[in-house]
């Protein structure tokens, strides 16, 4: 049952007999009136028990894009329902508009479109639509809710994929196999083609150009088939947010990216998001497959607030491949005494890999130690200077144990890793 | 598309009655125990609790006195306008009045109107301008003491011997003829006068505990009331109400068109109406798990707070400084391991500026104020802009 603002507006209008009339019999004569008209009216009023509804909805959707969710409401009842319906979607779904008009005469069949506009990573559910039929005088209404339940998946939006041309570029010319002659950077002896205006003579091979009365240069390129081995830490710190993005996103951003190159470049990457329990992992995933694994994995992940349990990453590391690795750490350096659980495992890990740790740094402090304007500011400068120092003393550490560090802001830290794993390929090191 | 298995989550009528129909029963079930326990009330009446009404049968009520009274043979007959009284009191020589108006609802004239009804008329505890307006030549006198003796002649009064006393106590203060002062407190205050005025008799009794269900029995208490109001066949028992007020005043209901009330109960209902058409919501909330929201600058922000709080000027400095050298070190081209001294030495080369004074600003001085802390730190500042120059330079 629901009334309408034409039923208000009825009971009101009972002012103008009890006026004229004056006799206060005339309330009681009005109001009995009104009830009569409206029960009258709720008996004919559609079912909306009777209507069966089904859903359209795709699977999944990137976070920022907009698709469309279609119900199917057949009406089996006797009587044309007339009313609204909404489609009880989770706020951040972005579900719009909200409530419709229906007009579904009997055993018809009609299409109701809400756009979704997510703007949350993560499972987005619908669990109820919910029918209001209105009676042939729109003043009562029944009102039923219908369980059809829906998900959608929204992945990470992976902005960070408009770096990947220009990396994939730099992969190539390491390859040697650009249109730019230069001489492949590589490590692993390739072919011997004949010398070109332009090639380096470093890389002449002086014994095959004797053999073959022409000059020959030596290419080369980069070893291929190696491990990658990104680890996401989805602990209490990575809720933390940077310019208003959790570090655990621009985690998802740098790993997408740093995915998306090392599988083209031939190596073969594998995803492990732990805090004291794996949340998600993928292995043995390649090409597009493995960047759409990825994202499935890392949907629905959200920041737990419990400490990350470092004791237990050389084991896992070594679960997914006992081969020498890239590892890649996706943490955040902080305080000294908040990453002495990373600084105790380090030395087990870059005992047998080579590993990389990336944190997200706050561009605020910098900002911070800048501005001197007041007594405020300069005691915050003070405080982001300190927490600077903190900073570069927990990376020195790491430095010190053998790893490789690399920080940057959200927008940054993911073309920067893609950078340091491209110079690290060309060196040879992975 | 997922298909149509459609599940109706709202309860049917009949579904959602069977589930409340404890709390449906419980309901009725003390409604149904209220609305009895009302009637029985209503019907062992005690006229709703009023001091000295003769049908109440509580403490501060007179129902005793009353009933006894009839089964003497006296009708008595509670009032409570003017109206009724008059007609309810017979000839005037066959009826005893009591009059007892402690909120003074009665005017001075309706109070001699009153009076004039009967020969013999009781005043219970009257006021002062109940006094001033029928029998001025009376007064009050403070309070009764606890125990008094009749002392005088009237007829009541002797048969009583003694009563508990309390109330207030009167005196006669101008001449009249013929009088009778009984239960005397001392100082010429009594707690019983009897005065003739008018061809009546006036009753003026301030033991108003003795006619009370919860004093009657004790001492003379029941022999005096009951042979002052049971003098005559028929005892008019008049407690005045608010009806007896200034009837001349017009209502609001009387001056106001009688379309006006309705008008208000229908504006009423619309609200309930309102209130249902748009507190009725298109289906059930939608929950869902928001993540929590940490700023990673807090840390930072409440270390500055903590440092400003405690006037850590010194600490807060040495922050500053650090990571000052730490540039400075870098702009000048000295490597990592370098000492304070080595930077302090190497900037004042560059600059051209005194040693100590660079000294000074990198470690020595103490800041002693607020106004200190922020002079020293545009020094750094200074400073690492001058080196900047110079090093491009």
């Amino acid at each position: 049952m629901a009334l309408s603002g034409r039923f208000v507006l009825l009971v009101a209008l009972g002012i103008v007999p009890i006026v004229l009339l004056g006799d206060s019999a005339v309330l009681g004569g009005w109001l009995l009136l009104v009830l009569v008209v409206g029960a009258i009216d709720v008996s004919l009023a559609g079912s909306p028990r009777a209507i069966t509804i089904a859903r359209d909805l795709p699977e999944r959707v990137r976070l920022g894009e907009t698709v469309e969710s279609t119900l199917y409401l057949s009406n089996n009842g006797r009587r044309t329902v007339r009313g609204l319906v909404r489609d009880g979607w989770q706020p951040s779904a972005g579900a719009s508009p909200g409530r419709r008009r229906l007009d579904l005469p009997t055993g018809e069949r009609r299409a109701v479109r809400t756009t979704l506009t997510p703007f949350r990573r993560g499972e987005r559910r619908a669990a109820e639509v919910t029918v209001r039929a209105f009676g042939p005088l729109g003043l009562v209404a029944r009102q039923a809710t219908l369980s059809c339940p829906g998900v959608i998946r929204v992945l990470p939006p992976f902005h960070s994929r408009k770096h990947l041309p220009s990396r994939l570029a730099r992969l190539r010319e390491l390859d040697g196999r650009t249109a730019v002659m230069i001489r492949g950077q590589g490590t692993e002896f390739d072919s011997l083609r004949e010398y070109v205006r332009g090639d380096d003579v470093r890389s002449i091979d002086w014994r095959a150009t004797a053999r073959r009365n022409d000059l020959v240069v030596r290419t080369w390129r980069p070893e291929r088939d190696r491990r990658v081995v990104i680890v996401i830490d989805s602990g209490r710190t990575s809720a933390a947010r940077i310019v208003n993005e959790p570090r655990l996103d621009t985690a998802f951003e740098s790993s997408l990216l740093l995915a998306a190159l090392a599988t083209r470049a031939g190596d073969r990457v594998d995803l492990v998001v732990y805090d004291r329990r794996v949340r998600g992992r993928v292995q043995g995933a390649t090409g597009a497959d493995l960047l759409s694994r990825m994202v499935n994995v890392m949907a629905p992940i959200d920041p737990e607030l419990i400490e990350m349990d470092w004791s237990v990453v050389p084991e896992l590391v070594r679960s997914v491949t006992s081969h020498r690795s890239l590892v890649v750490l996706m943490t955040s350096i902080d305080a000294p005494g908040a990453s002495r659980g990373l600084l105790t495992v380090l030395p087990q890990l870059t005992r047998r890999h080579t590993v990389v740790v990336a944190s997200v740094t706050d561009p605020s402090v910098l900002a911070a130690t800048i501005d001197r304007s007041d007594r405020d500011s300069v005691y915050l400068a003070a405080a982001a200077e300190r927490a600077r120092l903190d900073v570069s003393r927990v990376a020195a550490a790491i430095r010190q144990l053998g790893a490789d560090v690399v920080t940057g802001a959200p927008a940054e830290l993911p073309p920067a890793l893609a950078d340091r794993y491209l110079a690290l390929k060309a060196a040879g090191r992975l | 598309m997922t298909a149509g298995q459609t599940t109706i989550v709202t309860p049917s009528i009949r579904r959602a009655t069977r589930g409340s129909l404890f709390w449906i029963l419980a309901v009725a079930g003390v409604l149904a125990v209220a609305v009895i326990a009302l009637l029985l009330r209503g019907l062992t009446g005690s006229g709703g609790g009023e001091t000295l009404s003769a049908t109440n049968a509580a403490p501060g009520g007179s129902m005793a006195v009353a009933e006894v009274l009839k089964q003497q043979g006296v009708s008595v007959v509670e009032t409570h306008t003017l109206a009724s009284t008059r007609a309810a009191a017979g000839s005037p020589t066959s009826t005893t009045l009591l009059i007892f108006d402690p909120d003074g609802h009665l005017d001075a004239a309706s109070l001699g109107a009153a009076t004039g009804l009967s020969d013999n008329v009781v005043l219970v505890s009257p006021t002062f301008r109940q006094l001033r307006a029928v029998l001025p030549v009376v007064a009050q006198a403070g309070k009764a003491d606890a125990t008094l003796t009749a002392g005088c002649s009237v007829g009541a009064a002797t048969k009583a011997g003694s009563v508990s006393g309390g109330g207030t106590a009167y005196r006669l203060v101008g001449d009249a003829a013929d009088h009778a002062l009984c239960f005397a407190s001392g100082n010429d205050a009594y707690s019983l006068v009897q005065v003739q005025h008018a061809n009546a008799t006036i009753t003026v009794l301030g033991l108003q505990n003795a006619l009370t269900n919860e004093y009657v029995a004790q001492r003379g208490n029941a022999a005096l009331a009951l042979n002052l109001l049971g003098a005559d066949p028929k005892l008019v028992w008049y407690l005045p109400s608010t009806a007896d007020e200034a009837a001349a005043i017009p209502t609001i209901a009387e001056l106001t068109p009688p379309w006006v009330s309705p008008v208000a109960l229908l504006a009423f209902c619309v609200v309930i109406a309102a209130a249902f058409w748009r507190g009725r919501r298109l289906g059930p909330l939608v929950i869902e798990n928001l993540p929590v929201t940490v700023r990673a600058s807090e840390t930072m922000e409440g270390r500055a707070r903590l440092y400003q709080r405690s006037s850590a000027r010194l600490h807060a400095l040495d922050s500053l400084r650090i990571g000052s050298i730490d540039r400075l070190g870098v702009a000048c081209g000295l490597p990592r391991s370098a000492t304070v001294d080595d930077v302090a030495a190497a900037v004042a080369g560059l600059i051209a500026a005194d040693p100590n004074r660079i000294m000074g600003i990198l470690v020595d001085s103490i800041p002693a104020n607020d106004r200190e802390l922020i002079r020293l730190s545009d020094e750094l500042l200074r400073l690492e802009q001058a080196v900047s120059d110079a090093v491009k330079a």
